[in-house]
């Protein structure tokens, strides 16, 4: 078990990805804690200590390092996203993404950092979109590339003490992609078009990225500090232009 | 206006083909002494229009060629302050289904054809250096070099090859005052690009060749694809003393082609 006697901290483990690595943490020995807006979710593993905390709010963070004391593993996984460009974003939509995707990920490290053993590792949910941009999700792209910027940071101004390192997901199925292709007019032939860019000829699992999240977070990643490490099943790797598809 | 290549001379292999001949044309319009280096003077294209180039027949793949070019522009003007790569082929194949003969002749052209000029321009490049001049070379990169275009992988390789050749020139030479950058262009207008839009590699699905070419402009966020001299007005700043702070990137002009993630018909 590569986390034995580890202890950890997934924020936004309610669903999706960060459910499959508090998942995947489990299996691997750590002792994990996850953390949410609203009450504990139906079907948490056993042994998994839910807090009902807003990363948004640095108040609830600072609570939250307080009682869970010093951690030797920190996933800064919770996220929103709003599908709008610039023009049509309001102060709202701007509180919303950039608290929870940047203030969010800066209240966590700020407050976790000084508690971090010797040894311990950050890793920060980064996107795909940081570094090539999805149309009309403008917070949301230019969250993502804060995130990465942060992530340098810290491994630069934490280091040889704390590692830090983000992962790029790509397309992951989780209910927000199945929720996209059903705004599609014919969803089939969306989820076709899709799959056809990826090289892999499927579409990310939870699991793909939470066992990213596993290495990184183990021992054996001892020398990987301050890095982007893309998974999207070799989507970004292509050119946007697919001359087949046309 | 001033012409801000003036008293420059400058060589520009591929001068004769797509985007080489407006290059060469801009630089003769910023008053340089230029000397356009390709197989033959119509290049990749039909006709050869006088442009007031100094044709000089190179094949970058030959050693004896690169230096009998280096000799000429010596002789003539004793020195270089502008050395443009921009000769380069495409072979539009995977992996499985290119020949040996192929791969070497995308490297022969590509990376080999830019290493051989650039050693030979080197001497005349540093005696323009030398003279307080800022000398500068500019190679061919492609946003090829960067993510992948199906069916094009000699061509990937040998970009991403002179991307990090690019770098590994900037910082051998700049010390001796030459910048090297490489500009990596998206889709330009150019006979190469009509070849892909005909050739095997187009994938096409069906269509004609203009649907295909309009699926391919609305493709970029810019909604066009380029023409050479797009390409020109960079290669223009880069060759100029405006530039004297600029060595060792990789220049990306392709109408915003990269900086998006794969568009899915949603």
């Amino acid at each position: 078990m590569r986390l034995a006697v580890k202890k950890a901290l997934v924020t936004g483990g309610r669903q999706g990805i960060g459910r499959g690595i508090v998942e995947a943490f489990l299996k691997e020995g750590a002792t994990v804690a996850t953390c949410g807006r609203g009450p504990q979710p139906d079907g948490l593993p056993e042994g998994v200590s839910w807090y009902s905390v807003d990363v948004a709010d640095a108040a609830q963070v600072n609570e939250l390092a307080q009682s869970l004391g010093a951690i030797d593993i920190l996933v800064n996984n919770a996220g929103v996203q709003v599908e709008k460009t610039v023009v049509d974003s309001t102060d709202a939509d701007w509180d919303l993404v950039i608290g929870a995707n940047c203030r969010g990920v800066f209240n966590m490290c700020r407050a976790f950092i000084p508690k971090m053993t010797k040894g311990a590792s950050i890793i920060n949910i980064g996107s795909i979109s940081g570094k090539v941009s999805d149309p009309s999700m403008a917070l949301y792209n230019a969250s993502k590339s804060f995130v990465h910027g942060l992530t340098r940071s810290i491994a630069v101004d934490h280091g040889p003490d704390i590692r830090c390192n983000a992962i790029c997901p790509g397309w992951i199925e989780t209910g927000m992609l199945e929720a996209g292709f059903e705004l599609s007019n014919d969803p089939a032939a969306a989820r076709k078009d899709a799959l056809a860019r990826h090289a892999t000829g499927r579409f990310g699992q939870p699991a793909d990225i939470a066992a990213m999240a596993v290495w990184l977070a183990s021992d054996e990643a001892g020398f990987a500090t301050g890095q982007l490490f893309t998974i999207d099943g070799g989507m970004t790797a292509a050119s946007p232009i697919n001359t087949g598809l046309f | 206006m001033t012409r801000i290549l003036e008293g420059k001379t400058a060589l520009v292999t591929g001068g004769r083909g797509g985007i080489g001949r407006a290059i060469v044309s801009r630089f003769l319009r910023e008053g340089a002494t230029v000397y356009a280096a390709d197989l033959t003077p119509q290049g990749s294209l039909a006709a050869h229009d006088d442009d007031g180039s100094v044709f000089i027949k190179l094949d970058v793949t030959q050693e004896g060629d690169a230096i009998a070019a280096m000799d000429q522009v010596l002789a003539d003007q004793g020195k270089l302050d502008i050395l443009v790569n921009a000769a380069g082929i495409e072979i539009e194949k995977t992996i499985e289904d290119t020949t040996l003969e192929e791969w070497n002749k995308s490297f022969a052209v590509n990376c080999t054809g830019t290493f051989l000029t650039s050693k030979y321009a080197l001497p005349l490049m540093r005696a323009s250096a030398q003279s307080g001049n800022s000398a500068s070379i500019i190679n061919f990169g492609s946003y090829d070099g960067f993510i992948a275009d199906p069916g094009l992988a000699a061509y990937c390789a040998t970009k991403g090859a002179v991307h990090a050749l690019t770098r590994a020139m900037a910082c051998d030479h700049g010390p001796e005052g030459i910048r090297v950058n490489a500009i990596c262009p998206g889709y330009i207008d150019t006979p190469m690009l009509q070849s892909f839009f005909n050739g095997d590699g187009s994938g096409g699905g069906g269509g004609d060749i203009e649907s295909l070419q309009q699926a391919v402009r609305d493709v970029h966020p810019m909604r066009t694809y380029g023409t050479p001299d797009d390409i020109a007005n960079l290669v223009n700043w880069l060759a100029s003393d405006e530039a004297r702070y600029a060595s060792g990137q990789l220049w990306v002009l392709d109408g915003g082609l990269s900086a998006q993630v794969q568009q899915m018909k949603i």
